[in-house]
């Protein structure tokens, strides 16, 4: 394990001084170009000439050291192998893969089922579990000292506002502001958590909630929730120290009402019929939650700095609530939030943090409403260079696998020196680093990021227990921008007829189509032709053409009338000109092709 | 959830390697760590691909899942999005299969509601839907820890994880997602943002045939989801699946049209054959698997019925010989086993059953019939294979005339056999509205325009005419004949006019005498001002026939019509009332 963490972090603290060595990342593209053509070398990336060099031999001596206590005879000849396709394969990284694959296997037949598979599926795991959360990356060490890592500063920020009004009973507030998954929602979850104390945290989405009405049913609802347990001393305690068990944010609303059913349950148990008054303590909030009149809308809210806890309200897509009517229920909210500041010590505290990704969410605030806000803004940020982003990786792909049991701890070393050799290799491949230097050039979203790791990782099996650049293009492209209808080679035959008199009615200057008008072009074509298939009154046609509405390829061009027939309901094709002739190329048929050279 | 494809087909599907990919990359997400919102994409038909996710999802849900924390029991909702098609039924649909709820009729049918002091209606709107999804956890963990409480005296290995309250994973699956952009796009967003708004361990599956870049909402208000691609099935691919659909115990309860023995396992490589040449003739049309089966459903119990009609006979020989011919049987003087059909009867049959196949596409595919009707009607007749061989064909297709004739079901258009009972008069209204539709009001007075002054009329437009340009030539588009546009709308007075036209033209020699009528064409005029007319094209518009565009309870307005047929039908009728319609017409086909 130490020896593994250490093979991981030599190349980035490597890294990172050629980073900063090198600046900005533009010229670190030329400066890659030179080295490609030294020709021993293994396959550089990103700025190979420091980090890479002392790599392979440190690997390679370790590996030997590791390798021979262990008593397999088999297990000297795929060390060097591989060690020889590492420093050779600088050509086709893919290939070298498989070689290594292969060698593996051909060189331990009756290893690898019986020890590492379990093994590869529990990295699989681990690298899945990693994924939930962005992996801790040290950012100085991809940033340079002098480079303010924008998250850290935020997550500092918004702990201290709400340690202020958990602490100090202030009344706070903030916006959080970042593109989408730039960790918002989750550095709310994480300063929520490390909270010393428990505050009442309410949870509303401008996505749910479309109004006022509903937010303030849901407020009050999460509100009895919440203080309908708190108030019975006894289980507070109790729930309090559930809460502090598990380190990772917790469900407020469901773990609480585990208890509170619990507790029910343990009651009817012994009494079914009496002890239900007591369980009024949340019945008694159930009229609150059905009937809330509107003009309680303020009494409701002004009410939150004297319950007995400091409360947290999150409003997730607060621009959207900006639009409801009057921003009522935001100008009632920062209002409070305001005058609880205002009146120190009148009760506990509370902060309202809005989380959004429109940038302009200030701007669209009424003034009362913006003049009630702290002004406060605390922004988020994506990876701002590919570095991180190879970390991240890195450091995902290299999560040290969950001690399951210590019988197989030879295995999970040997495991771990080749997982980590492997992952090496994958990163350090030139075209590894282009496709995510790709990804990276479109969106810096963390989610894009983690569903192309994770179907990445899904995509290692026994077979093929290595990531390779072909499973990373694979994953890109199945992930990142997902074609957007299937092959239309693959269509029925009727429906590429369609497409291609589509195609003729757009040359002939109509966009805009009927069904009527491709049917004759179809049945003009066959009659002309004798080369279609013999069906065409079976409404295979209409069938294609419903199809082709269905996947969306076309389009209505107008809203349904009630006074219009099916097959006079103009369309739209929302495929080009050059996407049919490829379909028909490959489709392969000589008189659907000539149609179609005729458009 | 009503399966809706048969249970042969979801055995085979369940099994079939084809699907592999998307099964154990579901399986794989779900018993681990997943992602909340997963979009599985099938452009050919999201039917089995929900199944597969389905029977996934069951093999899944039957055992606890062993994570990190401890066991996860793992519960599923499955969601039709055409079926559910309010959000009220969404979410008592999702509910209910979440909390294992059956509605039953003798409580008032009524929906999960929860229990104890948290008994509500969970269908109001979405956070009450949230509320109820939170309430499921709770009951379901609670219930988890009660079962943990009772059996952790036994193991004591697991004590330690026992004591974190055991998980309890959702996963809400819903088909055919597209449909929810058009029906509920308010619900669009948080169905995809579920988790986050529940803050409980619930995973969202779409599966559309449409990708989401169709059905996602604006400004990114969903998160995106997790891509899972369902591979393009191959010829081979399908074959398989069909094929692995043969049922392996013959239907307990067959109807009359299928023989009981008709999916005897000794039939089976008959029926890959079969299903093979039905690939090959259908393949252009359509290779869904579930079109491919239902026209198996309704073809192979006629193909295979020859072939038990000589089994049968041969048995009834025997009976009647009572003495073993070992000559055509294998297996000597025991009861005769039905046999695998050899290569000179299959490919005969093959070759006889071909033409019934296109047959059976064109009239199944589009559902113009049933599949049990159709099969009925194309039953083979009952000693086939003993035919001369030039014979049979004629026969089987004299048994499908006379089976038609039997059952007396005309498979053809509906519309047309309403058309042949119509009355005269309303044959006449019809071709005049499919005029008025599809020529030009300005070319009225050429088509119909019989006064004195017509030659002198004509030749004044013609000089008016400018040269004509070569169509597609002077940069606008080629005029698109009005016919494949749609009908157009035109008022009452003109279809009254072009019908005088045509009463005066077509049906003034055959009416009877009437002397008071003097002035020529008084006779007509006095038949298209009959009450009986405007009621036959109320009762036209009424079988929307003629299309009416204005609001019926308007008096003083002229009212307004379209002509409900099309060309084909407009041209039958003309010629029922001895009408040539392409004189007519302004644009020739």
């Amino acid at each position: 394990m130490v020896l593994d963490s250490v093979e991981i972090r030599t190349p980035r603290h490597l890294l990172s001084t050629a980073k900063r060595s090198l600046g900005s990342p533009t010229p670190r593209g030329s400066a890659r170009a030179a080295p490609l053509g030294t020709p021993r070398l293994p396959p550089a990336s990103g700025s190979p000439s420091k980090r890479n060099v002392p790599r392979p031999p440190s690997s390679t001596l370790r590996q030997r050291e590791l390798r021979t206590p262990t008593p397999e005879p088999a297990l000297p000849p795929p060390v060097s192998p591989t060690r020889d396709t590492q420093k050779a394969g600088a050509a086709t990284p893919s290939k070298r893969q498989r070689n290594h694959v292969s060698q593996r296997t051909d060189g331990l037949p009756r290893d690898l089922p019986e020890d590492l598979h379990p093994l590869l599926v529990r990295q699989k795991r681990a690298i899945l579990k990693s994924l939930q959360q962005p992996p801790e990356i040290d950012e100085i060490t991809v940033y340079g000292e002098d480079y303010p890592p924008t998250n850290t500063a935020a997550y500092e920020q918004l702990s201290d506002l709400l340690t202020g009004s958990v602490v100090r009973g202030e009344g706070n507030s903030c916006l959080l502001i970042g593109p989408s998954g730039s960790g918002k929602t989750q550095m709310v979850e994480r300063a929520i958590a490390a909270l010393p104390a428990k505050p009442i945290v309410v949870r509303l989405s401008g996505y749910a909630q479309h109004n006022d009405r509903l937010a303030i049913r849901e407020i009050a609802w999460q509100l009895a929730q919440q203080t309908g347990t708190s108030f019975l001393p006894a289980e507070s305690d109790d729930t309090d120290d559930e809460d502090a068990e598990p380190p990772a944010p917790v469900e407020q609303g469901p773990e609480t009402v585990v208890h509170d059913d619990d507790e029910d349950e343990g009651d009817d148990e012994e009494n079914p019929f009496i002890e239900h008054a007591p369980a009024a303590s949340s019945g008694t909030v159930i009229p609150m939650i059905t009937l809330p009149p509107p003009s309680h809308l303020l009494a409701l809210i002004s009410m939150i700095p004297t319950l007995p806890r400091p409360t947290i309200i999150v409003l997730d897509g607060f621009d959207l609530f900006a639009s409801h009517a009057r921003q009522a229920l935001l100008y009632c909210l920062l209002d409070t939030a305001q005058a609880c500041r205002t009146v120190t010590g009148s009760g506990s505290g509370m902060a309202v943090v809005g989380v959004t990704a429109r940038v302009d969410t200030i701007n669209i605030l009424e003034k009362r409403v913006k003049s009630r806000f702290s002004g406060r803004m605390i922004r988020t940020a994506c990876p701002t260079s590919l570095d991180h982003w190879v970390a991240l990786a890195k450091a995902a792909l290299c999560t040290p696998l969950i001690g399951e049991s210590a019988v197989a701890q030879d295995d999970e070393e040997e495991w771990a020196e080749i997982w980590g050799k492997a992952v090496e290799s994958f990163v350090e491949d030139e075209g590894v680093m282009d496709a995510l230097r790709d990804v990276y050039a479109l969106t810096r979203d963390f989610q894009i990021f983690r569903r192309i790791m994770t179907c990445l990782t899904l995509e290692l099996t026994a077979a093929s227990p290595y990531p390779t650049l072909k499973m990373l293009k694979a994953a890109i492209s199945r992930q990142r921008c997902p074609a957007r209808y299937p092959p239309l080679h693959t269509l029925p035959y009727p429906a590429l007829c369609l497409l291609v008199a589509q195609v003729h009615a757009q040359t002939s200057g109509h966009d805009v189509f009927t069904f009527e008008m491709l049917h004759d072009a179809f049945k003009r074509q066959v009659r002309a032709s004798q080369a279609a298939p013999v069906q065409l009154q079976g409404g295979g046609v209409g069938m294609a053409f419903e199809r082709l509405v269905d996947l969306r390829i076309f389009a209505p061009a107008a809203g349904p009338a009630a006074g219009i027939a099916k097959e006079f309901a103009l369309h739209r094709s929302a495929v080009d000109r050059a996407a049919v002739k490829k379909a028909v190329e490959q489709m392969g048929q000589m008189s659907l092709r000539k149609w179609f050279t005729k458009a | 959830m009503m399966p809706d494809i048969s249970p042969n087909l979801q055995a085979a599907l369940a099994d079939s390697p084809h699907y592999e990919f998307v099964s154990s990359h579901l399986s794989a997400l779900l018993s681990s760590y997943p992602p909340p919102f997963i979009f599985i994409h099938d452009p050919e038909s999201s039917r089995l691909a929900a199944s597969v996710v389905r029977s996934a999802l069951q093999d899944l849900a039957s055992q606890p899942l062993v994570t990190d924390t401890g066991l996860t029991q793992l519960k599923f909702a499955c969601v039709n999005a055409v079926a559910c098609f309010s959000a009220r039924i969404i979410y008592d649909t999702a509910l209910n299969a979440l909390a294992g709820w059956t509605p039953d009729w003798r409580d008032g049918a009524t929906n999960w509601h929860g229990t104890g002091a948290e008994a509500r209606r969970f269908n109001e709107n979405f956070d009450a839907f949230v509320h109820g999804i939170q309430a499921v956890v709770t009951e379901a963990t609670a219930a988890n820890a009660i079962v943990k409480a009772n059996g952790a005296v036994k193991d004591k290995v697991k004590q330690k994880e026992g004591e974190a309250a055991p998980n309890c994973r959702l996963v809400l699956l819903v088909e055919r997602a597209e449909r929810l952009k058009d029906n509920l796009p308010e619900l669009l967003v948080p169905l995809t943002r579920l988790a986050e708004l529940s803050q409980v361990d619930i995973i969202t599956v779409f599966i559309s045939e449409v990708q989401w870049q169709d059905i996602r909402p604006p400004l990114r208000a969903s998160p995106e989801p997790y891509y899972i691609d369902v591979p393009f099935l191959s010829k081979q691919a399908t074959q398989d699946l069909l094929a692995a659909a043969f049922p392996s115990t013959p239907p307990g309860s067959s109807s009359s049209v299928v023989d009981p023995d008709a999916y005897h396992p000794a039939l089976k490589p008959l029926y890959a054959d079969f299903i093979a040449l039905l690939y090959s003739t259908c393949n252009p049309f359509t290779h869904d698997p579930t079109e491919l089966a239902y026209i198996t459903a309704a073809r192979w119990p006629g193909f295979v019925q020859p072939v038990l009609d000589a089994h049968r006979s041969l048995l009834s020989e025997d009976d009647i010989a009572s003495t073993p011919r070992d000559s055509d049987g294998d297996d000597g003087d025991n009861q005769r086993e039905l046999q695998t059909p050899n290569d000179d009867m299959r490919l005969r049959l093959l070759r006889l059953f071909t033409p019934s196949l296109t047959a059976a596409l064109e009239s199944l595919y589009p559902r113009l019939s049933n599949a049990t009707h159709w099969a009925r009607v194309h039953a083979p007749p009952s000693d086939l294979l003993t035919m001369p061989r030039e014979g049979a064909p004629n026969a089987l297709a004299a048994q499908v005339a006379t089976n038609a004739a039997r059952l007396n079901g005309q498979p053809d258009r509906p519309t047309e056999a309403g058309i042949d009972a119509l009355p005269r008069m309303a044959k006449f209204v019809l071709v005049a509205a499919f005029l008025a539709s599809t020529n030009p009001a300005r070319s009225d007075l050429r088509m119909f325009g019989r006064g004195l002054d017509e030659r002198a009329k004509r030749r004044r437009r013609k000089m008016g005419t400018p040269r004509k340009t070569k169509p597609g030539t002077a940069g606008t588009a080629v005029k698109i004949p009005q016919r494949l546009l749609g009908p157009t709308t035109f008022p009452l007075d003109r279809l009254m006019a072009i019908l005088g036209v045509l009463l005066e033209e077509n049906d003034a020699d055959v009416r009877p005498v009437a002397p008071q009528y003097t002035l020529p064409g008084e006779y007509t005029e006095m038949e298209i001002a009959r009450v009986a007319l405007y009621a036959n094209i109320v009762e036209l518009a009424s079988m929307r026939l003629l299309v009416r565009t204005t609001p019926p309870d308007h008096l003083d307005r002229v009212p307004m019509f379209k002509c409900g047929i099309g060309y084909d039908l407009a041209i039958k009728v003309a010629k029922s009332i001895g009408i040539i319609l392409n004189d007519l017409v302004y644009e020739v086909v």
